[in-house]
C-alpha cells in the first residue's frame, strides 16, 4: 500500500469515501471486519455504509486497492459487495470494541476503548493496540490538536498514548454468532484471583455473569472466593447446581460455607448434595458454627497426622494433598480420638532426617484457640506469638479445624485491598 | 459425621441464617437514590420557581403539578430500570450506543448547566442565611467546607444517610402550609382545573416549573446511583417503589410552597424577586415561624443540592472520560473522580463572592441549556429503553413508551418556546 506511515488509527478511516477506480463513489467506510485470535488479528475486510437509510455491505479485503491518502479505492469496478451474513463469526471492530469496555489482562483492569490502533505491512492491516487514553478520546472527537497545543502552551506537555496490546486484550461484548475460542480463556486465568476478582466486580451484572461462566472450575472457584459476598451470590445463582457443586467442592470450605450460609436453604441443599461427601462434610460442619467465632472463621483443609508418622510418610503427604489444603506451613500431630498433641512446621520437617517420627521434632507447646473465641482473640493470639496460622480446639482439646492469618486480616481491615 | 443429606432443619436453625430484621434493613437500604434525586428537584432553584409561580399567579399553575408528577415517575423510572438491568450508568450507554462524540459534547453541556446550578445552590444558601443576620463571606467558606467534606471523606452508606436525613427537613414547608390555613377547597379546585393563558411570562412560568422538576443531569445521577449501590433485576421493585414515592413527595413539597405563597404574597398581591424575598416577605402575613421554616427550607435545600450536583457532575465527567468514579473509593483511588468535585465547589462557591456576579444572567443561561438538552436526553433513554439487545424483557410497554414521548414532544414545543420567547420579547 503506498503510504509512508506503518500504524494509523481506526477513527481515522472511518467515515472515509470508498470509490472505484473509474472514480464512482460506492459509499463510506463503516467498520473493519477481523479474524478473531489471539495476536494481531487480520482484517480480512470492511463494511461500508451507502446512502442516507445506511445500507451497509461486505467487501473482501482483496478488493481494497488503497486506504490512503485521501480516499479508499477498490480493485475493480464492478459492484463487489456482499451481504453482511459474510462476517459471520468474524469480529467487527467498530461494533464489537469501539466505545465498548475490555478487559486488560495485563493491568488487570476494565478499560473503555477509546479508539484502535491498527498496523499496515505489505498489503495486510493487522489489530495491533487497544488505545484506551485520553488522547485517544480527543482524536475521537476531534480535539487532539487544539489539546496538543492547550497541553504544550500551558504546561509543555504532551499528552500521552496509551495504549494496551491486543494480546493481553479480553473482550466482552458477544455476537450473537460469536463462539468464544477456548485459547482465550487462558488469558483470563494468567490473572490472580484477587485481580479477577476486582475486574469481575468492575464490570456490568451480563459481562461479569459471561466471564465468570466461561472461566473452569479451578479459577471460577478462586476468584469468587475473593469477591465480595452479594456478588458471589448473585454469581454462584447463575450457574447450574451441578456446576456450583464442582466449584464449592474446588473452594476452601470456610468459603464455601459461608457463601451457601447466604443462599436459600433448599438451594443451599441441592449444591451440597453434589459435592464431594467429604467436602460436604466439612461445609456441614462449619456451618453449625457463628460466622464471627473462631469455629465459622476456621478452615478444615488442613493436614494432621499421628504422632508415630515419620517426616518422609509427612512430607510425601503435603506433595500429594499440597495443592488442595488450605494450610501446608504447619502440620497438626493428633492422637487416635483427634485430641491436639502438637504441631510441626514445614520448617522442622524439612532440616529432619527423613526416617525421624514426627513425635521425636513436634512442638507440644501448644498455641490454639477455642471454637468460640471471637475476632479480637485470634487477633492477640496472632499478634502475640506471629504464628501464620492456629489451630482450633473444642473444650475436649480435640482438633477441630485451623484460622488463616489472612482470614483474620480481613476481619480486622476489612476496607484494604477492596 | 453423619452420611445423610443436610437437613433444611439443620440449615435453618445455623446462626448465620437470615432473619427478617435483615430484609427490612436490606429494603430500608435500598431504598435511597430515588428520593434523594427526587428531592434535589427543590432546589435553591426550584423552589424560587414555585415561590414565583405562587405569588404571581396563586394557584393558576397548581394543575400542572399532576401530569409533571405523572411525567417525572415515567422517566425516572426508566433510568431505575436501565440501571438497575444493565447494571451500567446513563453515560456509558450512550456512549456505547451513540459514540464518543455525542457523548463528549453531551458531557460538555451538562457539566455548564450544573456548574449554574451549583452556582444558583450557594447563591441559595448565602441568601437564606442573610435572613438570620450571617454574612455571605463567613456562610460560603463554611457551608463550602461542609459540603466538599462530606463527601471527600464518607463513603456511599454515610452519605446517603446525610442526604436522607437533609430529604425530612422539607417537611418545613408542609408545616408552613398547614400554619397558613389557605382555603383547601378552592385548593383542591384549582388543583384539578388547568388553566392556560398565551401570556408570554405565564409560559415562561410554567416552563420554568416543568424544566426545574426534570432536570437532565438527574436522569445520570440517578442511574448512577443505582449502579454504584448494585442494585440487581431482583431488586428492582424495590428501585421501582423509591423513585414513585420520591417523585411524588417531591412535587407535594412543591404544591405546599405554591399553596403557601398563593394565599400570602398573591392575595396581598406583594411582588418578588427571589426566594430569600420570599422567606421576609412572608414575615408580616404569615408570621416569624413561617418566614424561619421558609427561610430553614431554603437553607436545607441549597446546602443538598450544593453537595449533589458537584457530585452528579464528577460522577458524569469520570464516566465520560474513562475515569473510576465512585464515592466507596478513596482519595488515591480515584483521583481525578474527587478533583473533578472540588473543582465544582470552588467555582460554584467561590464565584458567588465575586461582587457583581451576574448570578440571574447565568441562571438563565443555565436553563436555558438545561431545555435544550432534555429532550436530547429524553429521545436518547427512549432508543436505549426500547433495545431489546439492552434490555431482555424489561424494555417498555406501549403505555411507558406513550407516556414517555408525549412527554418529549411537549417538552421540546416548550423548549423551543423558551428559547424563542426572549427574542420575542
Amino acid at each position: 500500500m503506498p503510504y509512508e506511515e506503518n500504524f494509523f488509527f481506526l477513527s481515522e478511516i472511518i467515515g472515509k469515501p470508498v470509490f472505484t477506480p473509474t472514480g464512482r463513489k460506492m459509499g463510506k467506510l463503516f467498520d473493519l471486519v477481523t479474524e478473531r485470535s489471539e495476536i494481531y488479528p487480520a482484517v480480512l475486510g470492511m463494511i461500508i455504509s451507502f446512502g442516507l437509510k445506511r445500507n451497509l455491505s461486505y467487501i473482501p479485503w482483496n478488493s481494497v486497492k488503497t486506504l490512503f491518502p485521501e480516499a479508499i479505492v477498490l480493485t475493480e469496478n464492478e459492484r463487489q459487495f456482499f451481504p453482511l451474513s459474510q462476517v459471520n463469526e468474524n469480529m467487527a471492530l467498530r461494533e464489537e470494541l469501539l466505545d465498548k469496555q475490555i478487559v486488560d489482562t495485563h493491568g488487570a483492569k476494565v478499560e473503555r476503548v477509546n479508539d484502535l490502533h491498527l498496523l499496515i505491512s505489505n498489503h495486510q492491516v493487522r489489530l495491533a493496540h487497544v488505545d484506551v487514553g485520553l488522547r485517544g478520546l480527543m482524536r475521537r472527537v476531534g480535539w487532539e490538536r487544539m489539546i496538543d497545543r492547550a497541553f504544550d502552551w500551558l504546561f509543555a506537555y504532551k499528552l500521552p498514548n496509551r495504549f494496551i496490546s491486543w494480546k493481553f486484550v479480553h473482550t466482552l461484548s458477544t455476537h450473537p454468532n460469536f463462539v468464544r475460542l477456548n485459547i482465550s480463556q487462558t488469558k483470563l486465568s494468567q490473572l490472580h484471583p484477587a485481580d479477577l476478582a476486582d475486574i469481575m466486580e468492575d464490570l456490568s451484572i451480563h459481562d461479569r455473569v459471561a466471564i465468570f461462566n466461561s472461566l473452569d472450575v479451578e479459577t471460577a472457584a478462586e476468584a469468587l472466593e475473593e469477591t465480595d459476598p452479594k456478588i458471589q451470590k448473585s454469581l454462584i445463582e447463575t450457574v447450574s447446581p451441578e456446576k456450583a457443586s464442582d466449584i464449592l467442592d474446588e473452594m476452601s470450605p470456610t468459603e464455601a460455607a459461608d457463601l451457601l450460609s447466604d443462599l436459600s436453604p433448599e438451594k443451599a441443599d441441592r449444591i451440597l448434595e453434589g459435592m464431594e461427601q467429604e467436602k460436604a462434610n466439612d461445609v456441614k460442619e462449619l456451618l453449625t458454627y457463628n460466622e464471627e467465632t473462631a469455629g465459622g472463621l476456621m478452615t478444615t483443609s488442613y493436614l494432621a497426622i499421628s504422632p508415630e508418622t515419620t517426616v518422609d510418610e509427612t512430607l510425601t503427604m503435603l506433595r500429594t494433598q499440597g495443592s488442595s489444603l488450605d494450610i501446608v506451613y504447619y502440620v497438626y500431630v493428633i492422637d487416635k480420638d483427634e485430641t491436639l498433641q502438637g504441631v510441626v512446621s514445614i520448617k522442622e520437617l524439612l532440616r529432619a532426617k527423613p526416617e525421624n517420627l514426627v513425635k521425636d521434632i513436634y512442638e507440644t507447646r501448644l498455641i490454639c484457640a477455642k471454637v468460640d473465641d471471637n475476632a479480637d482473640d485470634l487477633a492477640e493470639i496472632f499478634a502475640k506469638y506471629g504464628i501464620r496460622a492456629i489451630p482450633v480446639v473444642d473444650e475436649s482439646n480435640h482438633l477441630k479445624g485451623v484460622i488463616r492469618f489472612k482470614t483474620i486480616l480481613e476481619i480486622l481491615a476489612p476496607e484494604l485491598g477492596k | 459425621m453423619s452420611d445423610h443429606p443436610l437437613t433444611p432443619e439443620i440449615l435453618e436453625s445455623a446462626p448465620r441464617r437470615q432473619g427478617i430484621v435483615k430484609k427490612m434493613t436490606l429494603f430500608f437500604a435500598l431504598m435511597g437514590p430515588g428520593i434523594i434525586t427526587s428531592m434535589v428537584d427543590n432546589d435553591a432553584g426550584g423552589i424560587t420557581t414555585y415561590s414565583l409561580a405562587g405569588a404571581e399567579y396563586g394557584k393558576a399553575l397548581l394543575w400542572s403539578l399532576i401530569p409533571i408528577t405523572l411525567a417525572l415517575i415515567v422517566v425516572q423510572e426508566m433510568c431505575a430500570r436501565m440501571g438497575v438491568v444493565t447494571g451500567k450508568g446513563l453515560s456509558d450507554l450512550i456512549r456505547e450506543r451513540f459514540g464518543a462524540k455525542i457523548t463528549f459534547y453531551l458531557m460538555i453541556v451538562l457539566v455548564l448547566t450544573n456548574l449554574g446550578n451549583t452556582m444558583a445552590e450557594f447563591a441559595g444558601i448565602s441568601a437564606s442565611l442573610e435572613i438570620f443576620g450571617i454574612s455571605k463571606y463567613i456562610s460560603i467558606p463554611m457551608s463550602a467546607a461542609f459540603v466538599w467534606w462530606l463527601v471527600v471523606k464518607g463513603t456511599y452508606k454515610s452519605v446517603e444517610k446525610v442526604f436522607l436525613g437533609a430529604c425530612f427537613f422539607y417537611a418545613a414547608y408542609i408545616i408552613c402550609g398547614f400554619i397558613i390555613k389557605p382555603d383547601w377547597g378552592d385548593v383542591a379546585r384549582q388543583l384539578v382545573t388547568p388553566t392556560f393563558s398565551m401570556d408570554a411570562r405565564f409560559l415562561t412560568m410554567l416552563i420554568g416549573v416543568v424544566g426545574t422538576t426534570i432536570a437532565p443531569w438527574m436522569q445520570f445521577y440517578l442511574q448512577s446511583s443505582i449502579v454504584d449501590k448494585g442494585l440487581k433485576v431482583g431488586d428492582y421493585r424495590y428501585a421501582r417503589f423509591d423513585v414513585i414515592q420520591g417523585s411524588i413527595i417531591v412535587n407535594v413539597v412543591a404544591f405546599f410552597i405554591i399553596v403557601v405563597c398563593a394565599a400570602t404574597l398573591f392575595k396581598d398581591g406583594i411582588r418578588i424577586e427571589t426566594a430569600k424575598d420570599a422567606a421576609l416577605s412572608l414575615y408580616p402575613l404569615a408570621g416569624k415561624y413561617c418566614s424561619w421554616l421558609f427561610a430553614f427550607g431554603l437553607l436545607n435545600a441549597s446546602l443538598f443540592a450544593a453537595s449533589i450536583l458537584p457530585l452528579s457532575t464528577a460522577y458524569f465527567v469520570c464516566e465520560g472520560l474513562g475515569w473510576e468514579a465512585s464515592i466507596d473509593r478513596k482519595f488515591i483511588e480515584a483521583p481525578q473522580f474527587y478533583a473533578v468535585y472540588s473543582l465544582s465547589i470552588l467555582i460554584g462557591a467561590g464565584t458567588i463572592l465575586l461582587p457583581n456576579f451576574p448570578l440571574i444572567k447565568i441562571m438563565l443561561f443555565s436553563q436555558v441549556l438545561n431545555g435544550i438538552v432534555l429532550p436530547v436526553i429524553l429521545i436518547f433513554m427512549l432508543i436505549l429503553i426500547n433495545d431489546k439487545k439492552l434490555m431482555g424483557h424489561y424494555t417498555n410497554g406501549p403505555i411507558s413508551n406513550t407516556i414517555a414521548w408525549a412527554t418529549t414532544v411537549v417538552m421540546i414545543i416548550l423548549s423551543i418556546f423558551l428559547i424563542v420567547s426572549p427574542l420575542k420579547l
